[in-house]
C-alpha cells in the first residue's frame, strides 16, 4: 500500500516535470458555421436528431503532447433544436434541461488518449442539469495544416443526469440512452 | 302537411359553424373513448392525445365565432304547432349545448394545463398554444389532474347523451312531425326539397 503510495506521489511529480517542460498545446478555434453539436433520441418509437447552436470550447490541443492537450466544451441548453415545435418548447422547461436553474452543461476533458487504431478519446466530466458523471468521448480527427476537423459519437443515459423528470423517468415515451454527435472543424490559433 | 314556419332558414354560416362543430364533436368522441380505452402504441396514443387537444380547442375558438354569431342574428323561429313544453325543452338543451361548447375544451385544456407530463399544445403541430395559468405552476398537479381529467370525461359524457337527444328531436321533427326544423339546418343543396315539401 505505501509502496503504491509512494510510486503514485512519484508519478505526479514526474508528471508535473513533463507537463512543465512540454510547450503549452496550441489553442483552437472552433468554425461555428462548419461544426455541428448534434443530439439524438427516440421518441414513442421515432429517433430524432437535434443540435445545440450556442456553445463555445477552449480547446488546448497537440497530438504529440496529449498530457498537455485538454478540451472544455459550454453549451448554451436554451439553443437545443429539434426541428419539432411541441419538442422543443418542452426541452427548456423543468422536466427536462430545466435552464432556469442549469442554463449550461459543460464537457471538461481530464485526459485525451490515442488508441491504437488512430482515433481519439477524450474521456472527462459532463456536467448536466447539476449532476456530473464521466464521459468518454471518442472522436476521428483529420488535420491539415492548421485546420482539423473531429467527428465523433457518445451515447449516454439521460435520466442519470435528471433529464426527464417524474414519469419521463421511464424509457416508455422517450427512450432513456441519448446520443451526442461531434462533428467539428477548428483552426489552429498562430 | 302540419304547419311549419318555411322559408326561414338559419345563416349560411350558422349552417357551416353547426355542422362542421358536429363534425369536430363526433371525432372528438371517437378519438377520446379510443384514446382512454384501446391499447395503443405509445406514437399512436401520443399523436391521438394531439389531434385531440387539436381539434378541441378549434371547436372553442368555432364556440365564440358561433355565439357572437348567435347574438347578433335571430334563428328562425320554432314551429307554430309546438307545445309550450317542447319549446321549453328546445330552449334549454340548446343553452345546454352551447354552454358545452365553452366548458368541455375549458375543462380539456384544464386538464392538459395541469397534466404532470406537462406536454406542449402545438395545434396540428404547427400553432403553439399556452398552458392555463396556475394550473400549469402548481407544486403537486396529480391530484388536481386527476379531478380535471374526471369532470372532463363525465361531461363528454353528458355531452354525447345530449347530442344524441339533439339528434333524436331533430329526426323526430323531420320523419313525424314533418315540419322543417331538421331542414332548415341542412347545408343550402336541401332547400329546394324542404320548399317543395312544404307546399
Amino acid at each position: 500500500m505505501t509502496g503504491s503510495k509512494i510510486l503514485a506521489a512519484l508519478l505526479v511529480a514526474t508528471l508535473a516535470t513533463v507537463r512543465a517542460a512540454a510547450a503549452d498545446a496550441p489553442n483552437w478555434t472552433i468554425d461555428l458555421a462548419k461544426s455541428k453539436l448534434g443530439f439524438s433520441g427516440t421518441q414513442t418509437g421515432d429517433p430524432f436528431t437535434g443540435s445545440f447552436t450556442r456553445y463555445n470550447a477552449a480547446i488546448a490541443f497537440d497530438p504529440a503532447h496529449l498530457e498537455t492537450s485538454h478540451i472544455k466544451v459550454a453549451v448554451d441548453l436554451s439553443s437545443a433544436a429539434t426541428g419539432d415545435e411541441q419538442r422543443d418548447t418542452a426541452l427548456p422547461g423543468d422536466d427536462w434541461f430545466d435552464i432556469a436553474h442549469f442554463p449550461q452543461a459543460t464537457f471538461a476533458s481530464n485526459t485525451i488518449r490515442k488508441k491504437p487504431d488512430g482515433t481519439y478519446e477524450a474521456a472527462g466530466t459532463l456536467t448536466l442539469r447539476g449532476a456530473a458523471h464521466p464521459l468518454t468521448l471518442p472522436f476521428a480527427l483529420d488535420v491539415n495544416g492548421a485546420s482539423a476537423h473531429a467527428k465523433g459519437h457518445a451515447t449516454l443515459i439521460r435520466t442519470a443526469f435528471g433529464v426527464g423528470q417524474g414519469q419521463w423517468t421511464t424509457g416508455d415515451y422517450v427512450a432513456l440512452e441519448v446520443g451526442i454527435d461531434i462533428d467539428i472543424v477548428a483552426t489552429r490559433a498562430k | 302537411m302540419t304547419a311549419a314556419q318555411s322559408g326561414s332558414r338559419y345563416t349560411a354560416v350558422a349552417i357551416f359553424l353547426h355542422w362542421i362543430m358536429a363534425l369536430g364533436i363526433i371525432a372528438l368522441a371517437v378519438i377520446g373513448l379510443t384514446m382512454t380505452h384501446v391499447k395503443l402504441k405509445p406514437h399512436d396514443l401520443f399523436k391521438l392525445y394531439q389531434l385531440h387537444k387539436s381539434i378541441g380547442i378549434t371547436i372553442l375558438l368555432a364556440a365564440f365565432l358561433r355565439l357572437a354569431w348567435r347574438l347578433v342574428h335571430r334563428p328562425p323561429s320554432l314551429p307554430a304547432a309546438m307545445p309550450p313544453l317542447e319549446r321549453k325543452a328546445a330552449g334549454a338543451s340548446h343553452l345546454l349545448l352551447y354552454g358545452f361548447l365553452f366548458v368541455l375544451p375549458m375543462t380539456g385544456w384544464a386538464v392538459v394545463s395541469a397534466a404532470p407530463l406537462n406536454i406542449p399544445t402545438v395545434l396540428y403541430g404547427l400553432v403553439p398554444w399556452p398552458h392555463l395559468p396556475i394550473l400549469s405552476t402548481l407544486h403537486n398537479k396529480a391530484p388536481v389532474d386527476h379531478v380535471l381529467a374526471r369532470t372532463h370525461d363525465y361531461l363528454a359524457f353528458a355531452l354525447i347523451a345530449l347530442v344524441t337527444l339533439h339528434a333524436a328531436a331533430a329526426l323526430r321533427h323531420h320523419l313525424w312531425l314533418r315540419d322543417d326544423v331538421l331542414t332548415r339546418m341542412l347545408p343550402h343543396g336541401r332547400r329546394h326539397q324542404s320548399e317543395t315539401a312544404n307546399q
